[in-house]
């Protein structure tokens, strides 16, 4: 195993409540504040720092609208972050795979 | 980090792709749609005279196996337009939470059907009671699977269930009541408000 795999590891993303985020975002097109807050059971500040944090990174997007004349804030990955995050899954898999091999 | 870190960071992120991934697709269609069958059903049934045990299973029987049919081809439409697989896991997870509710329905129906003895319309409000419940407590399991307001919507079965539990056994319950439009109402019209409030909303939503 190459111990240089750990630090090619996306900052960004190898941090438990973004990694969540990350996870969630692409299981679905796109999700509201609020169904991310509930599903990954995160406070409102928590879960907007680390929005803001991938939002900096380019990996996602938030688009701010109104339903039911309520805000409405969705939050989906970018292209840039599908891929960062396919990045992550397959550097991780090559690090398993490798430990597995010895 | 180590290789098991690696490990569990992947069971991680598979955990919780696979229970965030929440259905959207067709919602407001399908719901209309089994609002018009209910409705439909509803009328055949009451038109038609069908007030025996046996027949008034088998009407909604049929009514219920029309709209699941319908439902899937809407949904598979949809998914072969947006290129996606319809027997997705958020589908199959749906699947799997409404299954033992409606089994159990479908088998209250099945012994109707069966059953020689003939009651009368009158003693059906309990039976509509039990299936709104079972209805429901699908519905609401399978809203964790789909968007919020969907365990509200499964809320509204069971409490309509358990209303008519309550007094359609007592002398509440007015015995000339055609229990076909009772259940046209209930399962017909609770589908087809929901839907219209789904079309109107989801169009808003995406038109910002």
């Amino acid at each position: 195993m190459k111990p240089d795999w750990f630090l090619q590891l996306d900052r960004a993303i190898h941090e438990k409540g973004r990694l969540a985020i990350m996870s969630s975002l692409a299981a679905n097109a796109s999700l509201s504040f609020t169904e991310l807050r509930d599903t990954l059971g995160m406070t409102d500040g928590n879960l907007t720092t680390h929005i803001r944090t991938l939002q900096q990174e380019g990996y996602v997007a938030v688009a701010k609208s109104y339903q039911n004349r309520r805000p409405l804030t969705t939050c989906s990955l970018t292209p840039a972050g599908r891929q960062a995050f396919a990045g992550y899954i397959d550097l991780l898999e090559q690090i398993v795979r490798s430990s597995r091999g010895k | 980090m180590k290789p098991n870190v690696a490990e569990e960071n992947l069971q991680t992120i598979r955990t919780l792709m696979e229970r965030s991934a929440v259905y959207r697709r067709a919602l407001a269609p399908v719901m209309i749609y089994c609002g018009v069958c209910g409705l439909a059903g509803g009328a055949v049934g009451d038109l038609g005279k069908f007030d025996s045990d046996r027949s008034f299973a088998l009407v909604w029987t049929v009514t219920a196996l029309v709209a699941l049919g319908g439902s899937g081809w809407l949904m598979r439409r949809q998914a072969l337009k947006d290129a996606e697989p319809f027997w997705s896991p958020p589908v199959r997870r749906i699947a799997q939470a409404v299954a033992p509710a409606f089994l159990v329905g479908g088998a209250i129906a099945g012994m109707l059907i069966l059953e020689e003895n003939e009651t009368g319309p009158g003693a059906m409000s309990p039976v509509i009671g039990l299936w709104c419940v079972t209805f429901g407590c699908g519905v609401h399991a399978a809203g964790f699977f789909l968007p919020r307001g969907l365990r509200w919507f499964g809320w509204l079965f069971v409490l309509a269930g358990l209303a008519l539990l309550v007094t359609g056994t007592g002398d509440f319950f007015p015995s000339n009541l055609s229990p076909q439009l009772l259940m046209a109402a209930i399962f017909g019209g609770l589908h087809l408000a929901y839907g219209v409030y789904l079309y109107f909303t989801e169009q808003k939503d995406s038109a910002v």
